[in-house]
């Protein structure tokens, strides 16, 4: 029995490959993504283990609100330093800045899709940057630049490098080019070092320290002197011996780049999903057209068993050998994930490739699992076939089985675009419930026969009824179009399933487009609704989350025209309570309520005036999920460890989401908060003031002493946030083109089935003067036709689903439910494109049938 | 009487080497217009062989097949496929009906591909000829399969094509269906003008042409007026020894 399996397989390796291509690819995506992150993650674990050479013990501050907080964490004073120092058998301790910065020459700025950063220079035995040209400063007027920025943007010893951190951006003199011990890649970051109380000045920490580095006495071990300093320092403060901070450094790293990985795993289950789709298609298809085979296997004395045995280790074949052929998919994948990231922006270490054993595990298992599940329903069909069948003449198991089977499919394909939007958009639990509804709903519909008749019916009416509509042009194509119609809706069961494929993709393309249009239409909603300001002050690359400096108000104001600034912060802290971190927003109450109008829920401009460092106003959604009211006392982390105790004074709703989880005013987030930087500044012109007397003053202030800093009026605030989420759009339809990609192997594959299916009457088309050119005009508009059958489930799926969370769980947002017609009508035309893509190979070989042998086929 | 169909020294060698075969092996033969000719012979005679040849469904390994004129060896995969369409009607052993048009649409199939519609009274003259009026809308699945063979003539003789080439019309067919089938070929050929070109291997089947062609490995072993039933099984016999 296995011998025919294997025989079968091979005989059918042609489609074998096809059918395996769709898992491949899905394959692919998940092994590059586990092989890109860890070559990260091994990339970056390299630099910090070099970085820990010569470390007997690194103390820290302590991150008590985890190392995926976006906050600013506390400093070091000297007066812990000089503790340490006298610590018995410490050798040598000193104080290091290390911070992230924006780094400019001539006047452009570097690296602007990574970070840059700024560390100090230190004792001779710490130092871990060698000069390569010139030599590391040595006065405070001196800067040395990392080799592969200087390389990249061919700055020379002498130059003039501009370091603008959390204070007015300072002009140093290169006076060396550097590298990292190792010559580890730093991907696109670049790094500046300057000397002690130069980078304290940067990173506006004077007196303060980011780490202190300590190196032992010969006689004592690492391990002991770090208990010993362990002793003598508070908790807010970690100690590490070198390996285990190199080694902390990794793993709050990977749990960094956790979103990363999770982010393009999602993209490879769809794509494993459309794939599953397409084999199943394809067992259904090839076990009904093998009908005599398993009846004369059967009557050969086969059991169902062996029958359903041999189906299922020809998907477990199928299945392993399309995970292999993904595994190796995702080797060259890996570095077109990694070009993908550089392309929208994030430049991240990758020496070399880590091919980690989990990686090869879960992908062939992913794959081959996948493809089993896939073919089991198929499977069991095939050994329902009766001995009788090899006798009988033709295949009439198709129509039926495909059909009775469609509510699995439907139902199936509900379950699992129900999880993926869970994952994909993180709902609240509103519409959780609204979800699980919506699937009870559906499979109690399943159970009662009529119903589930009666759907089935008009779910294969809608399909046939799709193409006929769709194929209205074709009619003008004559007979050919007549034939390719037809062939289409032949098999309702079988091009909905292959029409789905392709759905799925589409949807979810045009579910995130609404989704994404909606978002822009609502904040752009948001800003005019609350805006009252002239113009936005906020750090011109995201890259490192920089901020900009404090110093920025108080300038600004004194420009001729400007009637106030308000600075914004944001920061992060721990609710006592409440699990998770709560974002938090800091701001100047008095200046705040000038230029911004809060939807209050509870309290008044005037609660806010009132907070001082004791207060805090909640918004909404985070007082209703959490059931606070006012007068409600939260206790709250912050970064540094400290505990505040706030009283809730106000509730306000704030559908441009510039007013977090809880609001507090910037003179708590400076202290308790150690907040150094601000997020963004809103600046209004006094009475009678225009923009143009304005903005090109405060754009020469900015270049001048903030270079990282752009102004920007509310609408080119909402262009360039429009651009952003166009930007995050296009990533996002980068990584479903590979499930659209996945789901033309289904077309193409269904198209070859179904042209070997009809290969006599092909013969005879040819035979009374059919030319090859028509033969594959007609099978170009039947991919076509299927391809938009699916285009147009698929958008109006994705429609649906996002009118459904426009008035579930995204309501109260202040969402706004728009379709992007552009985006649609593309969509609709790539469909079809996508279709005369996958028929370019079928409709040749259905062109160059030979005449009298496929005459000649039974 | 003019040739509709002409071959000369036609040859067709399938194969290389030691493993090649002969299926033809050097036939000259011309058909007239308006005439019913019958080719027999026995399994691998090469009759099914000359019959494609002859309709350019297949190219010699030497010799010319000329077709009102046209040398076929001169035109391309587009040209002859066109020649085809206009010029050759086929009926199959299978009848190979689409089973997604209905007899109409099936009848006019040839004429459709080509772009043309039908001839209204030529239509209507050819389905009262094959009796298949009251089935027009039926699909192939719905047909007996006297009825789709019906439907086959009718789709040949559509174009008004130079020649209609029956390839064993019979063979599928039970006796009562089949003799209307042989009547219905020999009415085209005597009320139409139509020429016709059959293949079978059936003597009763031959007995309905005006001429029957014997082949016997690939040559023609006897040409001469047509024969009744019993005249033919005799002839093959005489032939075999």
């Amino acid at each position: 029995m296995s011998r025919v399996v294997v025989r079968g397989f091979f005989a059918r390796r042609l489609r074998a490959f096809l059918t395996g291509i769709a898992i491949a690819l899905g394959v692919a995506l998940m092994s590059g993504t586990y092989i890109l992150t860890d070559t990260i993650n091994h990339s970056f674990a390299a630099i910090f283990n070099t970085g820990a050479r010569g470390r007997s013990v690194v103390v820290t501050p302590h991150q008590g609100l985890g190392s995926t907080a976006a906050v600013q964490t506390a400093t070091i004073n000297e007066a812990t330093l000089a503790k340490v120092r006298k610590v018995p058998g410490v050798a040598v301790a000193s104080g290091e800045v290390f911070t992230t910065v924006s780094l400019f020459a001539d006047g452009k700025r570097l690296n602007k899709n990574a970070p840059s950063f700024v560390g100090s220079t230190l004792p001779a035995r710490f130092e871990n940057f060698s000069a390569v040209q010139g030599r590391l400063p040595s006065s405070g007027t001196e800067v040395a630049i990392d080799q592969a920025t200087a390389q990249r943007y061919a700055l020379k010893v002498g130059e003039t490098l501009r370091v603008a951190g959390a204070s007015a951006a300072v002009d140093y003199r290169i006076g060396g080019i550097v590298k990292f011990a190792g010559a580890t890649s730093f991907g696109g970051a670049g790094v500046a070092v300057l000397t002690l109380p130069q980078a304290q000045r940067v990173a506006s920490e004077p007196g303060a320290f980011d780490e202190l580095v300590v190196a032992a006495s010969p006689s004592v071990s690492d391990k002991d002197l770090r208990a010993r300093i362990r002793a003598m320092l508070p908790r807010t403060l970690d100690v590490r011996t070198g390996l285990q901070e190199a080694a902390q450094q990794t793993s709050d790293l990977e749990n960094q780049l956790g979103f990363l990985r999770t982010f393009l795993l999602i993209f490879a289950y769809v794509a494993l999903f459309v794939g599953a789709f397409i084999i199943f298609n394809t067992f259904s298809i090839t076990v009904a057209q093998r009908t005599r085979e398993f009846g004369l296997l059967r009557m050969l004395g086969a059991t169902r068993g062996q029958i359903v045995r041999s189906v299922v280790a020809e998907g477990v074949m199928l299945g392993l050998g399309g995970a292999i052929l993904g595994l190796l998919g995702g080797l060259a994948l890996a570095p077109g994930l990694d070009q993908l990231f550089k392309a929208f922006g994030a430049d991240l270490p990758d020496s070399g490739t880590v091919i980690e054993f989990r990686t090869v595990w879960v992908s062939l298992l992913a794959g081959t699992v996948v493809t089993v599940i896939a073919g089991l329903l198929p499977a069991l069909r095939a050994s329902r076939v009766t001995p009788i069948a090899a006798m009988r003449e033709g295949v009439s198991l198709t129509e039926k089985g495909v059909r009775s089977h469609m509510r699995r499919r439907i139902g199936i394909g509900v379950i699992v675009a129900a999880v993926l939007l869970r994952v994909v958009l993180e709902l609240r639990s509103g519409a959780g419930i609204v979800t699980i509804v919506v699937i009870v709903a559906i499979v109690l519909l399943w159970r009662v026969p009529q119903s589930r008749a009666r759907i089935k019916a008009a779910f294969s009416a809608v399909i046939v009824a799709l193409a006929r509509l769709l194929a209205r042009p074709l009619e003008l194509r004559g007979i050919v179009g007549r034939l390719a119609r037809d062939n289409t809706i032949r098999h309702p069961g079988r091009t909905a399933a292959t029409a789905m494929a392709l759905m799925i993709g589409l949807a979810l393309v045009s579910l995130i487009s609404v989704l994404a249009a909606g978002t822009k239409a609502s904040i752009n909603n948001a800003i005019d609704a609350s805006f009252a300001g002239d113009l936005i002050l906020s750090n011109s690359s995201a890259a490192g989350n920089t901020g900009i400096p404090t110093e920025i108000p108080a300038a600004v104001r004194a420009i001729p025209g400007v009637s106030s600034v308000t600075a914004i912060a944001f920061t992060e802290g721990r609710v006592k309570g409440i699990g998770g971190n709560a974002s938090i927003t800091a701001l100047d109450p008095a200046s705040f309520s000038r230029v911004y109008r809060i939807d209050w829920d509870k309290g008044s401009n005037a609660s806010l005036e009132g907070l001082g460092t004791t207060g805090t106003v909640l918004t909404k959604g985070f007082a209703n999920a959490h059931h606070l009211h006012v007068g409600a006392r939260l206790s709250v982390q912050t970064p540094s460890g400290q505990r505040v105790t706030l009283s809730v004074r106000g509730i306000a709703t704030d559908n441009a989401r510039l007013l977090a989880d809880l609001t507090i005013t910037l003179p708590l987030a400076r202290t308790a908060f150690n907040q150094r930087t601000d997020a963004v500044d809103f600046v209004s012109y006094a009475p009678g003031v225009s923009n143009s007397q304005v903005q090109p003053t405060v754009n020469r202030l900015l270049a001048a002493r903030f270079p990282q800093t752009q102004s920007q009026t509310a609408a080119q605030f909402k262009t360039s946030l429009g651009g952003q989420i166009n930007s995050l759009l296009a990533l996002i339809y980068v990584l479903l083109a590979l499930s659209v990609i996945v789901s033309l192997f289904g077309i193409v594959n269904t198209l070859v089935l179904s042209i070997f299916e009809r290969t006599r009457e092909l013969g005879m088309l040819r035979a009374i003067g059919t030319t090859k050119r028509q033969v594959r005009q007609m099978i170009r508009y039947e991919s076509v036709l299927t391809a938009l059958v699916g285009g147009v489930l698929g958008i109006v799926l994705g429609i649906v689903i996002a009118a459904i969370l426009a008035g579930t769980a995204l309501s109260g947002s202040g969402f706004v439910f728009v379709v992007p017609p552009i985006t649609m009508v593309v969509l609709f035309v790539l469909a079809g494109l996508a279709g005369l893509i996958a028929a370019a190979w079928p409709a040749r070989r259905a062109a160059s049938v030979d005449i009298l042998a496929a005459l000649a086929t039974e | 009487m003019t040739a509709i169909v002409a071959a000369s020294a036609l040859t067709r060698r399938y194969g290389e080497g030691d493993v090649a075969v002969d299926a033809l092996a050097g036939i000259d033969i011309e058909f007239e217009a308006g005439r019913f000719a019958a080719i027999m012979g026995p399994s691998g005679s090469g009759k099914s062989t000359l019959m494609h040849l002859l309709a350019g469904l297949d190219r010699p390994t030497s010799g010319t097949v000329t077709l009102e004129g046209i040398e076929l060896a001169t035109l391309d995969d587009r040209a002859l496929t066109i020649l085809r369409r206009e010029k050759v009607g086929f009926i199959f052993q299978t009848f190979n009906l689409l089973p997604i048009l209905d007899a109409r649409e099936n009848i006019t199939l040839p004429l459709s591909i080509a772009g043309n519609g039908a001839d209204k009274a030529w239509f209507d003259r050819l389905i009262d000829t094959v009796g298949i009026r009251d089935r027009l809308h039926h699909r192939p699945a719905q047909l007996s399969g006297g009825q789709q063979q019906r439907v086959a003539v009718a789709r040949a003789l559509i174009s008004r094509p130079a020649v209609v080439f029956a390839d064993e019309p019979t063979g599928n067919l039970d006796s009562t269906a089949g003799g209307e089938v042989l009547d219905l070929l020999r009415r085209a050929v005597d009320d139409f003008g139509q020429t016709v070109v059959m293949v079978s291997h059936d003597a009763h089947a031959a007995s309905h042409a005006d001429r029957l062609i014997v082949l016997a490995d690939g040559r023609v072993v006897h040409d001469g007026e047509a024969l009744s039933a019993d005249g033919v099984l005799d002839l093959m016999k005489s032939l075999k020894t």
